[in-house]
């Protein structure tokens, strides 16, 4: 099944983008096959159990809701001095061979609807270059949407036994914009043999705004993928972190906090595949809803046949404030090589009564015992963040969600 | 151990389940799906109108329904040609709703039960045994003492006629409607044989009842319908055994089961199925579980070529309990694609399920789950356990828990492990003296013991001896 055909989008508007950023002529080709494609593509797969779509992406109005030449965005791309990080047409401008080489390597541009969207439109980008041996802590990236839509764009390379730390957020501006919005990002991450990434990212858009979001890595030999996915904003949110262990040895952790409110729906889709030997995953994710908040997890640990000595672990927990709230869970395992040790626990429940008795007891208001109840439910994912200024961030959001 | 259990556990399993016997059936029908099959097969059995018309509307259903495509990790059912299937074999019996003496049986019917061991283990404290050959039960017996009290255990198409008030109301109605999905369609169109159980209010049955279902015809199809309705209070334990000779071609299971357990009544199902390796077995089994009452599911699935089952409870009423022990094995071309659906429709209701897989020369197990928590179900709690145990690269065991909460006063807990035999658990058993292979056997037989141990003892017997079979010749 196909979807919408974008009527009001067009070669030129894809051209008029392409050319702004200065782009040779393989990009502009690739962008302009992505919208031609979107006629034949169907939206990314969501999980389905009979008579239900878990998150319905099908209903969503792109035609309105995407403005292609009227992307507007407040950036910060800062990093240390001996890694480059360079904005979208800087990038190609200076390293054309390398974005050649790995743009759409981990995440096909065609692979969905709303991959080949973003590829074809995209007009914001950072590409975060770290040479080999060196040691990068600190790059920040800041998007702030202003306008109807934006298409973000996100290539991280690490060449051998480099390593990087980079936090990434994501929020919507002050400037007025009438309606409801669309957010898009694709991160791509290409982890060199022995190098180690640490990619950190906070979404905090406005809960006017739908965002999709795929980040994907791929590590090398001996190499570290580890991501932090903190999903506060938007109304609808469907995004997909996933780490190919590609290379013997690899390792990747994927930590998620998640906290919805109001009518949100986070549709959370957390993935490893484990392709070489001796490798390792670590997959734990803990969120709230409150309200008429939807959350719907889905984590998949995917062993090949050549996957020898591989472990991997997956934990899910979700807290539900409210009865009117929904939350549904499927970790799943994949399992085809035996030399495996592999476990996934879900859970689902409502703060421990007896825990808020005993608060409540002890004179705290049963607001403020609730409070700190979530608080400390958060904190073993908080604890997995190594980055503390990502940690910081997180929790001063739920913190101020649970004063809300 | 007594001498029926040393008798078991001694014959040859294989040799019993392998042997067929030469086709001889007094009536047969056509291959595929027509009307006219429907309306032969419903002639034959000389059934109300009421019966015909459910089964013509469940053909209809059949027919503009799709067949399941799409799920992750679905068994391939590309080879199943259903219109190469032969829906009904009557075989050549003299007394049509089966005989309750096995000595009047045509001798290659019985030996075929003798072999598979039926008898003997009716002789082990049973309250019942039905015996289904084809499409059609041939023999059944109740013992007088159960059905002083008003147990009833027939044949399904015998309680049609005999018990219409009853079968009209529970039959394919509110359980397993046809419309549920396209093999309950299939099966309400063309169901032949199978059990009809009813336990009065307050009556218990301490012996388990037991049904046992015989494949034997090439290319034939098998569709027994198992109702039980167990009135409040009541109390019963259903077991049935299923096997099939090996063919060619492809052999089609699609029975259907539907459980009424009514306020405070306690059901266990236990099934063992053993189909041959070229049977697509495509089950519906459902139960509708009032308040207080307790469904408990016990399966081992061994055999097929494809097995899609995916036993269901609905917790309707308030403090409805089920319970859900289900083992599988998958060897060398094998999908065993199995687990549970729980339904928590009502507060204080509550699940706990225990799937336990072993994969061995490419086979593929599956755990497919689905709890629903509805709103409004509050103080509801579910806990899934799944643990999978892998020989070898070739073989694929896969997890896949489908959770839907929409309550928050619940407590979901789900957990799934997988691993290969512990290399240190075998060198502890070969220091103590086994050998590669009997200490793989005692590690197997120690990790499914958890439904062994919810079976009579001849099942128990019978599942360990199977899983001896499976792991045999190929281990080393």
């Amino acid at each position: 099944m196909s979807t919408q055909v974008h009527a009001n989008l067009t070669d030129e508007q894809v051209r008029e983008i392409s050319s702004g950023l200065d782009e040779p002529e393989w990009l502009l080709e690739t962008r302009l096959e992505a919208l031609e494609a979107l006629a034949e593509l169907d939206m990314p797969d969501v999980i389905r159990t009979p008579g239900r779509d878990w998150t319905n992406l099908h209903d969503l109005d792109f035609e309105t809701l995407v403005d292609p030449l009227d992307a507007a965005e407040e950036k910060d791309q800062v990093g240390p001095d001996e890694v480059e990080v360079l904005p979208w047409s800087e990038a190609i401008a200076e390293h054309e061979d390398l974005v050649r080489e790995h743009f759409g390597s981990t995440v096909d541009p065609q692979e969905n609807y709303l991959t080949a969207l973003s590829t074809a439109l995209f007009s914001t980008g950072t590409v975060i270059y770290v040479p080999e041996g060196v040691d990068a802590e600190d790059v920040t990236i800041r998007t702030e949407m202003n306008s109807r839509s934006l298409f973000n764009y996100t290539l991280v390379v690490t060449e051998e036994s480099s390593s990087v730390t980079i936090l990434e957020r994501q929020a919507t501006g002050s400037e007025d914009v009438e309606g409801e919005r669309y957010y898009s990002g694709v991160v791509e991450i290409v982890a060199g043999e022995n190098s180690y990434v640490q990619y950190g990212s906070l979404q905090n858009l406005s809960e006017e705004t739908y965002d999709f979001t795929v980040k994907r890595g791929v590590a090398d030999t001996y190499a570290t993928v580890n991501f932090v996915e903190g999903n506060i904003g938007s109304r609808l949110t469907k995004t997909e972190t996933s780490t190919e262990l590609a290379g013997d040895g690899s390792e990747t952790q994927i930590v998620g906090a998640f906290f919805g409110h109001d009518d949100q729906h986070f549709d959370l889709d957390v993935k490893v595949w484990h392709r070489a030997e001796h490798t390792t995953a670590d997959l734990v994710t803990r969120g709230v809803t409150d309200d008429t908040a939807r959350s719907v997890y889905e984590g998949v640990q995917d062993v090949g046949q050549d996957a020898w000595d591989t472990s991997s672990y997956q934990r899910e927990n979700t807290l539900m404030l409210s009865d009117e709230s929904e939350a549904d869970a499927s970790p799943k395992l994949i399992i085809n090589n035996h030399d495996t040790e592999a476990s996934h626990s879900a859970t689902v429940g409502q703060i421990d009564q007896e825990d808020l008795l005993y608060m409540t007891s002890r004179g705290l208001t049963p607001e403020l015992a609730q409070n700190m109840l979530v608080e400390g439910f958060f904190v073993p994912v908080l604890e997995e963040i190594e980055v503390e200024e990502l940690r910081d961030d997180l929790e001063e959001l739920i913190q101020a969600r649970l004063r809300e | 151990m007594s001498s029926e259990q040393d008798h078991l556990k001694e014959t040859d399993t294989e040799a019993r389940f392998e042997f067929k016997k030469e086709e001889r059936a007094a009536v047969k029908s056509e291959k595929g799906l027509t009307e006219e099959v429907i309306r032969m097969i419903s002639e034959d059995k000389d059934e109300p109108e009421w019966m015909l018309e459910r089964r013509l509307r469940a053909l209809k259903q059949y027919q503009n329904m799709p067949m399941p495509t799409g799920w992750p990790g679905q068994p391939d059912l590309s080879e199943l040609d259903i219109e190469e299937i032969v829906p009904y074999i009557r075989p050549d019996v003299d007394k049509r709703e089966g005989v309750d003496d096995w000595t009047e049986l045509p001798d290659e019917i019985k030996d075929t039960f003798d072999k598979l061991g039926i008898p003997e283990a009716e002789k082990n404290a049973l309250s019942g045994v039905g015996a289904q050959y084809e499409s059609e039960i041939v023999y059944q017996n109740m013992q007088e003492q159960w059905e002083e009290k008003g147990v009833i255990f027939m044949n399904m198409d015998q309680a049609v006629k005999e018990h219409p008030e009853i079968v009209k109301e529970h039959f394919m109605t509110t359980c397993v409607p046809p419309s549920d999905n396209k093999f309950a369609a299939l099966h309400g169109a063309v169901w032949s044989g199978g059990s009809f159980v009813y336990v009065p209010e307050d009556v218990t049955v301490e012996m388990p009842v037991q049904a046992y279902f015989r494949m034997n015809s090439e290319g034939m199809g098998q569709f027994e319908h198992t109702l039980i309705v167990a009135e409040p209070g009541s109390e019963v334990h259903y077991i049935e055994g299923c096997s099939a000779p090996r063919y060619g071609t492809h052999n089609l299971h699609s029975g259907g089961v539907e459980v009424f357990v009514k306020e405070d009544a306690h059901v266990q199902y236990s099934t063992v199925q053993n189909w041959s390796k070229n049977t697509f077995n495509l089950n519906t089994k459902r139960a509708i579980v009032e308040e207080n009452g307790t469904m408990e599911w016990v399966s081992g699935s061994m055999g097929s070529k494809a097995t899609m089952l995916y036993p269901c409870s609905i917790l309707k009423g308030r403090g409805a309990t089920d319970t859900h022990i289900t083992i599988a094995f998958a060897g060398e071309g094998q999908d065993i694609d199995t687990g549970a659906k729980v339904y928590h429709n009502a507060p204080n209701t509550k699940s706990t399920i225990e799937s336990k897989s072993i994969s061995k020369d490419g086979g593929r197990t599956n755990y497919r789950g689905l709890v629903h928590i509805a709103d409004g179900a509050e103080d509801s709690s579910t806990a899934v356990e799944c643990d999978a145990l892998m020989f070898d690269n070739e073989s694929t065991s896969d997890t896949m828990p489908y959770m839907e909460i929409e309550e928050s006063k619940v407590d979901v807990a789900h957990e799934a492990t997988v691993g290969k035999i512990g290399d240190e658990d075998i060198f502890y058993l070969q220091s103590r003296g086994l050998d590669d292979d009997d200490a793989k056997k005692m590690i197997v037989a120690g990790f499914i013991e958890p439904i062994t141990e919810e079976l009579p003892i001849e099942y128990a017997v019978e599942l360990n001896r199977l899983i001896e079979l499976e792991m045999e010749g190929s281990l080393g």
